[in-house]
């Protein structure tokens, strides 16, 4: 008898063959992005530097950085700039090497060299440190030796010169400032799909569409009607998850509360569009769950939250981009960690409201009265 | 008040319905007869706007499908009010849908329709009669010209099938046209004009009475034998009959004019054993059904 229901289960999915796709394809696609895509170590992360010395030594340094990938670096006028950079999103890390470098190196005086990181981000900050040794290696400091190792009463210092790290917004490396801003993003994409991916569905499978396409109301009445309570619920959500953040696990205020619940509605929008066209491409509410995971499992992954943009491959990172989420991640830490101005963050606002605009045409496009 | 021309609807590639005509006059009980998968829902959800004909037209109330939505309602076939809300919730909704406020109208409709115990009931919990009303009450809440029943019988026992025929009396009486799909023969004899559609092709149209000339010049006999597939075949194989149709003890043979009655009371009479006598009636509306359905899928 069990038999039995095994195989009446079979053939219920085998006439599915949407979810069957789904069930196929979703995991082979996934496997594979994240195969290519996920590494823990960044390549070519825009460094903003400063050299004041402009010397052959300070030149072997930036080379060393420079040659193995993992930077790709340009120039700015002021120490202040680097900072900036950072805070801006336009660099993830910074060098400032100072004008006294070279005289100092020469005189085996173990000069400094500063690099700034953005402490915003999780695995970020350990690869940079580990890769910034490069600057450090044999290669580039065999030239900078330059007192007599036989002499008398010399005193060689181990290392020609210092590398001071400083973590830039979040200095103590909090684990909290790293995820929580994102943990926010990620629920409310989930209520938000899962909320309204089902919603047409829904109706279609329980007959009461067709009920509805008899009356007069129009298309557009209808998706605004059917959207503003999600809207409303989900941005009550947004802020009890926030509230819970700043309560108990010590999440730092914005920088301004305006553009903060700026984000939290053109989100909440981005992501409740989205999930109205799940719900209108899908035939089923299982199918339209699949395809809410198959665009969560992703964004979660590829969009910087827990590993660094950087470090996936760029014909990959397209996807990145692709995923609303990303400009949400960008624009939560510049708001809440980074102190980020709102010129900076525009194009991620942007970003975003295109996607709405995206999303609601091409929901109303779908949308047909007719069955 | 409802004039569709030579509707025509395919799916894959298959036409469901085809070139259909209907012209429905005010206030007349009008029923789409025929099997299943002839092609009704369709043809009403094209008559509704629900969905779009690939040809042909449709004008309800001298205006197009969807300028006229305020003069029709419609009452599915399947269950498609909100489970999870009450009766009168349901009944509110879809009032709002058209503008109606009027909550005097809306308590009149629940009451007229018996369903005042359940107005606070989750509309999901009604028995299969109720929720036929409650469907009804909901596509009546605007006071519509024009009322859209598709099948609202089925599955409906006969006394609450009465009681809802009693009321689309009413309705008609008060100036309302009453468009009907439905399978059922007594459901059909009911109506004041028939069209009949079998494999999307309308087959007759008329009064039930006179639907019953579709089959042309044929007769019927009966007699009261019980069912044994040897005699239906062994009737089956005489020249010129159309059909064969048992109801419990009672047979009917409906054949052409020209068959000799003698011929077929010998050939039964062989099967049977003993000799039959062959008595002469008038075709009803069950065998004109048959007939015709079998007709569309030869």
């Amino acid at each position: 008898m069990i038999m039995a229901i095994v195989k009446k289960e079979l053939l219920q999915l085998r006439r599915d063959p949407r979810l069957m796709g789904l069930i196929i394809v979703m995991p082979l696609v996934l496997m594979i992005l994240f195969a290519v895509a996920l590494k823990l170590e960044p390549n070519n992360v825009k460094m903003a530097y400063l050299d004041e010395d402009r010397s052959f030594f300070s030149d072997l340094i930036k080379t060393g950085l420079w040659s193995d990938g993992y930077f790709e670096m340009y120039e700015v006028k002021t120490e202040a700039d680097i900072i900036e950079e950072i805070r801006s999103g336009r660099a993830k890390s910074g060098m400032h090497i100072s004008k006294d470098f070279s005289a100092l190196l020469t005189e085996n005086q173990q000069p400094h060299i500063t690099l700034y990181v953005d402490g915003t981000m999780p695995s970020l900050t350990t690869a940079m440190k580990y890769n910034s040794s490069a600057a450090t290696d044999e290669g580039v400091t065999n030239d900078m030796y330059f007192l007599d190792e036989d002499a008398p009463n010399t005193v060689i210092a181990e290392a020609p010169f210092v590398m001071d790290t400083e973590i830039l917004f979040n200095p103590d490396e909090k684990e909290t400032w790293f995820f929580l801003p994102g943990v926010i993003g990620v629920l409310i994409m989930q209520i938000a799909l899962i909320l309204t991916g089902i919603t047409i569905v829904r109706e279609r499978e329980q007959h009461t569409l067709e009920q509805l396409f008899v009356t007069p109301i129009s298309k557009f009445s209808f998706i605004i009607g059917k959207l503003l309570p999600y809207v409303v619920i989900t941005l009550i959500d947004f802020y009890v998850i926030l509230g819970v953040g700043w309560l108990l696990f010590d999440l730092p205020q914005p920088s301004s509360h305006l553009l903060l619940f700026a984000l939290a509605f053109v989100y909440v929008a981005v992501m409740i569009s989205l999930g109205l066209f799940i719900s209108l491409i899908s035939q089923t509410q299982q199918q339209a769950m699949f395809v809410a995971i198959f665009i969560i499992v992703p964004s979660i992954l590829l969009s910087g939250f827990i590993f660094p943009i950087e470090a996936i491959p760029a014909s990959v990172r397209v996807i990145s981009y692709l995923l609303p989420f990303t400009y949400f991640v960008e624009i939560i830490r510049g708001l809440l960690i980074k102190q980020t101005l709102l010129v900076d963050l525009l194009p991620a606002y942007g970003a975003l409201m295109a996607f709405v605009v995206v999303f609601v045409s091409a929901s109303v496009m779908k949308f047909k009265r007719s069955l | 008040m409802i004039e569709a021309e030579k509707l025509v609807k395919s799916f894959k590639g298959v036409r469901r319905v085809d070139e259909v005509s209907l012209h429905v006059k005010k206030g007349e009980i009008f029923g789409l007869l025929g099997p299943n998968a002839a092609g009704k829902t369709t043809v009403i959800r094209m008559l509704c706007g629900i969905m779009e004909a690939d040809n042909g037209s449709v004008r309800i109330n001298n205006t197009s499908v969807q300028n006229a939505k305020k003069d029709f309602g419609y009452v599915a076939q399947y269950f498609g009010q909100y489970a999870e809300l009450t009766v009168f919730e349901n009944l509110k909704f879809y009032a709002e849908m058209y503008g109606v406020r009027d909550e005097k109208r809306l308590e009149a409709l629940i009451e007229r329709y018996q369903l005042s115990a359940f107005r606070d009931s989750e509309a999901g919990a009604l028995s299969g009669g109720y929720k036929r009303r409650l469907a009804l009450v909901c596509a009546l809440a605007h006071d519509p010209k024009v009322l859209f029943l598709d099948e609202p019988t089925a599955g409906i026992d006969p006394v609450t099938r009465k009681l809802l025929w009693d009321d689309f009396y009413a309705l008609s009486a008060e100036g309302k046209t009453l468009f009907v799909t439905t399978h059922y023969m007594e459901e059909a004899a009911r109506c004041h004009q028939l069209a009949f559609i079998a494999e999307g092709k309308m087959i007759a149209q008329g009064t039930p009475s006179s639907i019953k000339s579709a089959l042309g010049d044929v007769l019927v006999y009966s007699v009261k034998i019980s069912y044994t597939p040897e005699m239906t075949k062994a009737i089956d194989g005489v020249d010129g009959v159309v059909l064969t149709n048992q109801f419990g003890d009672d047979l009917h043979i409906v054949t052409e004019k020209q068959v000799d009655k003698r011929v077929l009371e010998e050939v039964m009479g062989s099967v049977y054993g003993e000799e039959i006598t062959l008595s002469e009636s008038e075709p009803d509306l069950e065998d004109v059904f048959i007939a015709l359905t079998q007709g569309g899928r030869k």
